[in-house]
């Protein structure tokens, strides 16, 4: 919600208006561009609907100003396919009736009518864990509504205080940063290369990969290993390969020119592509059906898991890190197809993804997957023989067959579903659903797998997190073995922060 | 025997035992290659030994067309039984033995042996074979074998690519297969040419994707369901085609050989048939 904000504060400050009508435009435009998450997608709704009553108006008298905040809401709950109470939207909705309520008290300034506004976004904060059982039981407010209460605390104050002071310094450029890692001796070489050979070990690859270097990521199979990793002196990297095997399909970045051409883009542009790397659009081959496919996903085994199933970009975004709307844009027009499928892969991002085909010069189809899992059952449904239509369709379908299990740990002690969780706990998430919890992943993962009734399934896929050793994701494959004998088990490097394990059960 | 031609194939035709007693085909072997042994597919080698050896071996096996001597040596003996010889082979975009037949042939002079380049593999070949030795006259069979070869059609699962791209007769960006995560590939074979058709993550998916494709095709003058050591599921889609198909039509089932399962690898399933004209 911040970098949604932050993206309308910056394209303000550039356009040198004072004009209110232009201003807000300009707000409803740059927060759509930079739109992050459901409460940014929605905060930029708000934007464009106070944008929308205040058409043709160079000044705001109070009542105008009050009907603003409340179209503002009209507009939110209208981008929203199922409105709930309780949320950034509810509290949207009291602000604008109390920002109403009080324009029509004689003698009101604009100031009263912010100040209005801002006491009923409070008030409607404080009771949004009694309308949603979640808050409620995790004892928290709403983390939207509640980002909105402090937006127009921060209006009322701006008011208060006058003109140039009430500007704040303007905010570190967070964003673009924490979406690449930054080793602590300097940015060195991007290496990429696969070993083709015979009998890999590639754990002690792996090993000695990881001792030349950062964010070493070395998977894949006896006959073919996947490397990827940060260092200094490529050449010693490639050198120890090449004795293990033949390397093919070598690639060297230097990531210091990288980093500094990704400064001096827009924040935003520069996350297309995980890891920083250019979108790798003309190295594929041209598709018969001239679409193309652009994936958010994050951690370098995913990335690579997408590419390899034909994703021609992929907008690095994770679970709290979501991507905006101009970052899936940039990544829909980089690719060279004139027609875009767009996987967004998390709840959380389906609804900025929606607003891609809007912005678009191109045909962008987004289906709506909400997890990792159900983003690589939609993208090896793809076929590029097939027509679009068609492929959607079977897209849409795979997605809907694949069962989700999110593994990670409780963040804070919490009842929920019924379920008493402690911090610290393991805690599996079914198709997005907190469902289980316990002391380890081998008896929370085998509850999950009972509760789905895995055992009329074929095959889990195991996508282990950079919270998770290869040790534990063994023993976690040797459990789920051991309890269904007739599942197929693969385990995969996905290097995905946040969930030490997610499982695909299809 | 007096008849005035004979049909030859190789071993990659699949044509079941019955049917070379039964028509007279004769069949000559491709050579599999396990480190420095060398095996004659389906003389020295069973299907069933095969794949037990697969499964020992700590390097893939290798495969190799026939000499030209080898086909040679077969028609001179015929050229001695019979007036001419239709040879129908695994297709020449897929494999050498299609020229070796050719260069054999030229080599005994004064025989007609008339080569046909199926564009194909298994069955397919198997079933040309079959009407060719049905045919009244040389002349005849090469009409019928020639006008069918356009109709020929493979749809195969492959519980891996690994043994077709160690093949070299596909890269995994053309079977649609990524590098890291285990897909499973439709192939298709058509006219000459070897495509990814689709991909799944579990064989489940897999068979009524099989049949819905087959449909595509239908109507079908003959159908054979071929496995890798998969007979299950072999018998799982027999059973899901026969519920579509007319009574004529009957479906043959056999075992893919060594040298093709070579490229296949275990577990492949999949239906060769001919469309109806």
């Amino acid at each position: 919600m911040l970098l949604t904000l932050q993206s309308a504060v910056e394209d303000i400050k550039e356009s040198h208006t004072t004009e209110v009508s232009k201003i807000a435009r300009i707000a409803a435009h740059g927060s759509l561009m930079g739109a992050r998450g459901n409460s940014g997608v929605i905060l930029s709704q708000i934007f464009r609907g106070f944008g929308n009553a205040v058409q043709q108006k160079s000044e705001l008298d109070p009542a105008e100003l009050a009907q603003a905040f409340e179209e503002a809401a009209n507009a939110a709950y209208r981008a929203v396919i199922k409105p709930t109470e309780g949320t950034i939207l509810s509290v949207a909705r009291e602000a604008g009736r109390s920002a109403v309520a009080a324009a029509h008290e004689a003698g009101v300034t604009p100031a009263d009518v912010i100040k209005a506004a801002a006491a009923g976004a409070k008030v409607a904060v404080e009771r949004t864990p009694s309308q949603l059982k979640i808050l409620q039981e995790a004892g928290v407010v709403d983390a939207g509504g509640y980002g909105l209460q402090i937006m127009l605390e921060g209006m009322v104050r701006s008011v208060e205080e006058t003109g140039a002071d009430a500007l704040a310094p303007p905010p570190p450029r967070v964003a673009a940063q924490s979406a690449l890692e930054l080793p602590e001796e300097g940015w060195g070489y991007c290496t990429e290369f696969l070993i083709r050979g015979e009998a890999l070990d590639v754990e002690r690859l792996r090993e000695e990969i990881a001792a030349l270097g950062n964010s070493a990521l070395v998977v894949g199979e006896p006959d073919l290993v996947k490397v990827h990793v940060h260092t200094d002196d490529p050449s010693r990297v490639i050198a120890l390969a090449s004795s293990h095997g033949r390397i093919d399909r070598l690639s060297v970045g230097d990531m210091s020119s990288q980093h500094q051409r990704i400064r001096q883009e827009s924040s935003v542009g520069a996350q297309v592509a995980a890891g920083g790397r250019p979108p790798q659009a003309a190295a594929q081959p041209a598709r018969a059906n001239g679409v193309g496919l652009v994936t958010v996903v994050s951690g370098p085994g995913l990335v690579e898991i997408f590419r390899g199933l034909g994703a021609d970009a992929t907008v690095e975004g994770g679970q709290t890190m979501n991507p905006s709307t101009q970052d899936m844009l940039a990544a829909v027009e980089s690719v060279p197809y004139d027609e875009v499928v767009l996987l967004p892969n998390n709840r959380n991002v389906v609804l900025a993804a929606a607003q891609v085909p809007g912005l678009s010069g191109k045909r962008v189809h987004v289906v709506p997957t909400e997890s990792v899992p159900q983003g690589i059952a939609a993208i090896v449904a793809f076929n590029p023989e097939r027509p679009v239509d068609q492929n959607l369709q079977e897209m849409r379908k795979a997605a809907g067959h694949v069962q989700t299990i999110e593994v990670t740990h409780a963040v804070r002690d919490s009842r929920s579903n019924g379920l008493r969780v402690k911090k610290g706990d393991v805690i599996a998430l079914i198709n997005d659903k907190l469902k289980h919890a316990g002391a380890d992943y081998g008896s929370v993962v085998r509850a999950a797998l009972d509760g789905i009734k895995a055992a009329d399934y074929e095959l889990v896929t195991i996508y282990r997190g950079l919270q998770a050793t290869d040790v534990e994701a063994e023993k976690l494959s040797e459990a789920i073995r051991g309890r269904f004998p007739g599942l197929e088990v693969e385990l995969q490097a996905g290097g995905q922060e946040h969930y030490p394990f997610i499982l695909s059960v299809e | 025997m007096s008849r005035r031609f004979r049909v030859v194939t190789d071993s990659t035709s699949d044509v079941p035992p019955a049917w070379r007693e039964r028509f007279g085909i004769e069949v000559v072997p491709l050579t599999v290659l396990f480190g420095n042994e060398s095996f004659r597919d389906g003389v020295d080698l069973s299907d069933d030994e095969f794949f037990s050896r697969l499964r020992g071996a700590s390097k893939l096996p290798t495969t190799s067309a026939p000499a030209p001597g080898d086909f040679a040596a077969v028609y001179e003996r015929l050229s001695r039984e019979c007036d001419g010889v239709i040879s129908i082979h695994l297709g020449g975009n897929l494999s050498g033995t299609v020229d070796s037949a050719r260069l054999g042939a030229q080599a005994v002079d004064g025989f007609p042996v008339h080569v046909v380049d199926s564009r194909s593999v298994t069955m397919c070949v198997g079933f040309l074979s079959r009407l060719a030795a049905e045919s009244t006259s040389l002349e005849e069979a090469v009409q019928r074998v020639e006008e069918r070869v356009p109709r020929l059609r493979i749809l195969a699962l492959l519980d891996t690519l690994r043994y077709l791209e160690m093949g070299g007769r596909v890269t995994r960006a053309q079977a649609l297969v990524g590098t890291v995560l285990d897909v499973k590939p439709i192939m298709g074979v058509a006219e000459g040419r070897i495509s990814a058709l689709d991909r799944v993550r579990t064989r489940r998916k897999a068979l009524p994707r099989l049949v819905e494709l087959f449909h595509q095709d239908e109507p079908v003058e003959r159908v054979a369901v071929m496995h890798a050591e998969a007979p299950e599921e072999a018998q799982q889609l027999r059973a899901r085609l026969a519920e579509g198909l007319p009574g004529a039509v009957e479906i043959e089932m056999s075992q893919i050989g060594p040298v093709l399962a070579t490229h296949t690898g275990p577990g492949a399933v999949g239906i060769a048939y001919i469309k109806a004209g």
